[in-house]
């Protein structure tokens, strides 16, 4: 029953918390509950007619009679907290529990005897579930995507395992060249697999993968590297996945066609590679001051790799100038603002 | 020909699958050492028990069993502290600081010739 100090409720303000969307409760400052919204009734199950006088430990089956929650309401009624976005764990016997979010404010019109306090209850239980299951997917995402990236390794692994093993045992030194050029284009793949793997945008940043690949190419294929080297001059710029492989593989083809064309008979030498780009222009050359082309134009037919380095210049819209550097060659891949669509690929010298 | 030749130094291959093991084992032996084989870390560990020959290991990291590769570097570095390791990893995210102190890392797929050059330099 009110007791005879009840103050007179104005009936709008009654309303608006009776309306409220969100569950709303109005309390005294002793903690006793002078309405509710119908949202919060509804939420959590409490008989609106029983709302008005009751103390809120009372409310339910006593859930909401937390010692904190009291303490922190009452020192929001006297002014010296308030309560903002105050996690609040809801335990219902026969219920889940809620993940709720509190706000409450003090709410004073002059009457220092009558402070009203406002506690608007956010259920935030979906959205914390959805988050974590949100986090799960992601890490899920992290580990399936690991898992793939390790086992195109591994697989990888195995065709440079078999194409080895071959290579060791062939008698042939033709056949063994071409299996260990296979083995080269493979490692050369697998070395942007790494590179892909280490980036989480799905670019490759080319200094360190085309450096990394000249030093695998080197240590490979130079028997003496007091006498001949490989030098990678490459600027900042990243690439997609795509481009990348093409950019290695032509990388792998030119300097294989070098080593193994331009020093004869032990004749000491560089190769240098650069890649430098501006804007939408860029160029990718391979340069060796070695014995140079031989002269006449058709003297040696064309092999896998200069198929290689064709098909994937046309892919990546560059064009390829060979030229005599005197000593050596340089052959380059360039790729300018407009599209060079039909031309020639032998730049003239 | 009188000089006595030097023995083979011995390299315990450590790999679960076995066309990577049988090529590694090769690429060993190619380079003129012996190569005795294991396809997990408790095989490995058994080995080492029996043969105190063993110069180097060169191990995988994902295998099946008690141990993952890295953790029998750890264990092998304790145990038998002057066996040189190798480790190589389909995952590039095992950093030097997770390796024992003086073993070399490889990614998958490695080329055989640095795993040569490497195991040379080691065993030298």
């Amino acid at each position: 029953m009110p007791s005879l100090s009840q103050h007179i409720e104005a009936a709008s303000a009654l309303a608006i918390v009776a309306s409220s969307h969100e569950p709303l409760l109005f309390i005294s400052s002793d903690l006793t509950l002078i309405a509710a919204s119908a949202s919060f009734c509804q939420a959590f199950q409490v008989d609106p007619a029983t709302i008005p006088g009751r103390p809120l430990s009372t409310v339910g089956n006593g859930e909401w009679d937390v010692p904190q929650l009291g303490s922190l309401l009452k020192a929001t009624a006297s002014g010296s907290a308030t309560i903002e976005a105050y996690e609040f764990d809801l335990m219902r016997a026969g219920h889940p529990t809620r993940n709720l979010i509190l706000n409450a404010s003090r709410l004073e019109d002059g009457d220092e005897e009558h402070i009203r306090l406002l506690l608007a209850v956010t259920d935030v239980t979906v959205a914390r579930a959805e988050a974590v299951h949100k986090d799960e997917l992601i890490r899920e995402k992290a580990i399936l995507l690991q898992e793939v990236q390790h086992r195109v390794a591994n697989s990888l692994q195995i065709i440079a395992s078999i194409l080895m093993q071959s290579a060791r045992r062939v008698q042939n030194q033709e056949a063994r060249g071409h299996l260990q050029d296979a083995h080269h284009r493979v490692i050369s793949i697998a070395a942007v697999q790494r590179q892909l793997a280490m980036s989480s945008l799905g670019d490759v940043a080319l200094r360190p993968y085309l450096v990394q690949l000249c030093e695998s190419l080197g240590a490979s294929m130079i028997n003496d590297p007091v006498q001949l080297k490989i030098v990678a001059t490459i600027d900042d710029s990243t690439v997609g996945a795509t481009a990348s492989v093409s950019l290695g593989l032509i990388v792998t083809e030119l300097v294989i066609n070098a080593l193994k064309h331009a020093f004869p008979g032990h004749r000491p030498g560089a190769i240098e590679v650069n890649y430098r780009s501006d804007g939408k222009k860029w160029s990718l050359s391979v340069a060796d001051n070695g014995v140079g082309m031989p002269t006449g134009t058709r003297e040696v037919k064309p092999g896998l790799g200069t198929g290689i380095v064709e098909a994937l210049t046309k892919q990546i819209g560059g064009v390829i100038e060979v030229r005599d550097a005197r000593p050596g060659t340089i052959v380059a891949i360039v790729h300018d603002e407009v599209a060079v669509v039909g031309t020639a690929p032998m730049a003239a010298q | 020909m009188n000089a006595i030749p030097k023995p083979k130094a011995v390299v315990l291959v450590v790999e679960d699958d076995g066309i990577i093991r049988m090529g590694a084992l090769d690429l060993v032996r190619r380079a003129g050492f012996e190569a005795i084989e294991a396809a997990n870390a408790d095989e490995a560990i058994k080995i080492l028990e029996l043969r105190r020959d063993i110069h180097l290991v060169f191990t995988d990291v994902e295998m099946p069993g008690t141990m993952d590769g890295l953790k029998l570097s750890h264990y092998i570095r304790e145990r038998w502290p002057p066996i040189k390791l190798i480790v190589a990893s389909g995952r590039t995210i095992i950093e030097q600081s997770q390796l024992p102190e003086g073993a070399l890392f490889y990614a998958k797929p490695y080329d055989d010739n640095d795993i040569v050059q490497s195991i040379l330099k080691m065993v030298a």
